[in-house]
């Protein structure tokens, strides 16, 4: 069969599939969308990703956001349409879809998981990849935080390829120490509580000038972009964004940087639930908890926690988290999982209770504004039910 | 001078897995006892005291765990309190690091502390990940410890040496221990040192091996219940033996 036919093939299948599954609620379809479209042609990818400029965003925080805060910079500042996924699928059949999906931007803006960036990167041939953090996660399925940097390191040897990278984050600066050109962005002033030791020759890192140079060279090369201080991840995730458009081409406004980097969003939701109003955040892990911990205003605060494959199946990193936020406010626990971050918090000395499902813990509280905060299937089941589509997101 | 000092060992170097948890909950416990109890937290750099009476490691990545091992033989310290009779709880890289010889970064064979007669090594498998329970290895009233594993290296008891406890479902130490008298041994409990690849933290998901912990440091202790504490232990007991 030519090539190109089978690609034709591939794409019809897939975009069938994808609205079968829309049609009958089981899910968004880009996913079986993609499925089908690799099942038809196994070198779709490729061939989908030849002549066009694309943008891969990985690392632990914030791959969902900064992509579409990146696709909407680069389509307002190039003035051309950009091809990216409208719900964070990151991968491999995830961007089968988007990569199929016509009409066929030249500029395409992907979201990559972590352990999918080196097959993506060998496949897409990205002009910029745009690299966030690393920090724990999901450690069952990743690993440790050095072997995902290792990895990465091994991938990006190629020269015709810009890395952007926060340069404070030893893991990144390590993953791109072999790569032909890297745009620094540095911020200063945090020390990554995973990098006791050189991701490069295990010694000590002497943080104690609040920033880290080993003895063996890491950390040496100068930062091109300096960033402000006092931003936090979602808005440092901003800048790196603003760089990886300017790399592309486009023209970013001062207000429109402005904008962004002080009102970068978290992922966060609104529902309402009877009198009561819920802001949900989004958090996967001990970094993004940090984040969302700290934003927290409301005197009750429902912890939605589930340990399904994507959420991580070990909880024990609720224990790398400091509650002292939510100390002096009523917290209710619910999720697959509440007991264990229950525990967590009365042993922390909060005041806790525990309920079964979301809406009982809605109707333990009393005040008509609540915040929430929840694990990656829990934040999706509750869209999911927004949306009137009954899943069971990623459960094993 | 508190009743009881917990010495909480390079918790930047082997906090990869939550186990810094265990010190939190031994407080926790602890204290609800009414028992006065202080926390002496031990960074890289810094002399291990040897008056603590529990010492704590737990599970990290492989580089800063042979950092940790270098710090740790060339202070002594710790060795030190184990041979004045110190409470010693070491989880998984924590574990392997207190046996006699373990794996470093490229797999070669490398001394450890030597507190416990065990060895750990590299085997060429899939690495063992997830939930794992086990019956502990004497009287206890509820003998089921359940926790989470993830490590790569196998570890083999010495002759005589007793394991904290047998496996019902996961992996464990994964390899028999010399005597083969337990064919699948997880942990190792000799004297006052305990070793285990639970994570969890273990103290958290196990209340009585919290206690355990304690009382081998402390003495008898009195009576207490934490009903959180024994919901999340009885919650992950249940739906793992289901």
């Amino acid at each position: 069969m030519p090539s190109s036919f089978r690609l034709a093939l591939a794409h019809h299948a897939g975009n069938l599939a994808g609205k079968v599954s829309r049609a009958t609620g089981r899910g968004r379809g880009e996913t079986l969308q993609g499925r089908v479209v690799l099942a038809v042609d196994s070198g779709a990818l490729t061939k989908l990703s030849a002549g066009r400029d694309i943008v891969l965003v990985s690392g632990t925080n914030g791959k969902t956001t900064t992509a579409a805060n990146l696709a909407r910079i680069l389509q307002d500042g190039t003035e051309e349409f950009v091809s990216t996924s409208k719900y964070g699928a990151n991968m491999r059949a995830g961007i089968a879809a988007v990569l199929s999906t016509k009409p066929r931007q030249r500029l395409v803006v992907l979201e990559c998981d972590e352990l999918y960036l080196p097959e993506m990167y060998r496949q897409l041939q990205p002009k910029v990849v745009v690299l966030l953090n690393l920090s724990r996660d999901q450690l069952h399925r990743t690993g440790e935080v050095r072997k995902v940097a290792q990895l990465w390191k091994d991938t990006f040897t190629r020269d015709d390829v810009t890395l952007v990278i926060d340069r404070d984050d030893p893991f990144l600066e390590y993953a791109a120490s072999a790569a032909g050109h890297v745009l620094r962005v540095s911020f200063g002033g945090r020390r990554h509580p995973d990098a006791a030791t050189c991701p490069a020759c295990a010694r000590l890192i002497d943080w104690s000038a609040g920033d880290y140079r080993c003895e063996c060279g890491l950390g040496s090369e100068l930062a091109q972009v300096r960033g402000d201080q006092r931003l936090q991840g979602p808005g440092r995730n901003a800048v790196l964004a603003i760089e990886a458009a300017r790399l592309m081409g486009a023209v970013v406004p001062i207000e429109v940087q402005q904008e962004l980097t002080a009102n970068a969003p978290d992922r966060t939701a609104e529902y309402t639930f009877g009198s009561h109003f819920v802001l949900v955040r989004l958090a996967k892990n001990p970094e993004s908890w940090r984040g969302a911990l700290g934003s927290v205003t409301c005197d009750e605060v429902i912890l939605s926690v589930n340990a399904r494959g994507i959420d991580g199946r070990d909880t024990s990193w609720l224990w790398d988290i400091d509650y002292s936020p939510l100390i002096g406010r009523r917290v209710i626990c619910t999720g697959e999982r509440r007991l264990d971050v229950a525990y967590r918090l009365h042993v922390q000395g909060a005041e806790v209770a525990v309920a079964d499902t979301f809406d009982n813990a809605i109707a333990l509280c009393s005040s008509p504004r609540v915040e929430a905060i929840a694990s990656y299937t829990a934040y999706q089941d509750l869209a999911a039910r927004d949306m009137g589509i009954s899943t069971t997101i990623g459960r094993d | 001078m508190s009743a009881l000092t917990i010495v909480r060992l390079y918790h930047d170097l082997l906090g990869t897995y939550g186990d810094q948890g265990n010190a939190e909950v031994l407080m926790h416990r602890a204290r609800g006892r009414g028992i006065e109890v202080e926390l002496l937290e031990v960074t890289p750099g810094d002399a291990v005291p040897t008056q603590g009476d529990i010492y704590l490691l737990g599970g990290g990545e492989d580089g800063p765990q042979t950092v940790a091992l270098e710090m740790l033989a060339k202070d002594g310290g710790l060795n030190r309190a184990v041979d004045s009779g110190a409470t010693v709880f070491a989880v998984c890289a924590g574990f392997q690091l207190i046996g006699a010889t373990l794996p470093n970064s490229q797999g070669l064979a490398i001394d450890g502390l030597g507190l416990v007669d065990v060895e750990t090594i590299y085997r060429d498998v899939p690495r063992s990940v997830g939930e794992l329970v086990i019956t502990f290895n004497g009287d206890m009233q509820e003998p089921i410890l359940t926790g989470f594993e993830n490590h790569q290296g196998h570890t083999r008891l010495g002759f005589g040496v007793q394991p904290l406890g047998s496996v019902i479902s996961g992996v464990g130490n994964g390899v028999p221990g010399r005597d083969a008298e337990c064919v699948r041994p997880e942990g190792v409990l000799q004297g006052k040192v305990i070793g285990t690849y639970l994570h969890g933290p273990a103290c958290a998901r196990n209340p009585q091996l919290a206690d355990l912990i304690l009382e081998s440091a402390y003495g008898e202790l009195s009576q207490y219940s934490d009903e959180f504490a024994e919901a999340f232990a009885a919650e992950r007991r249940t739906t793992l033996l289901r």
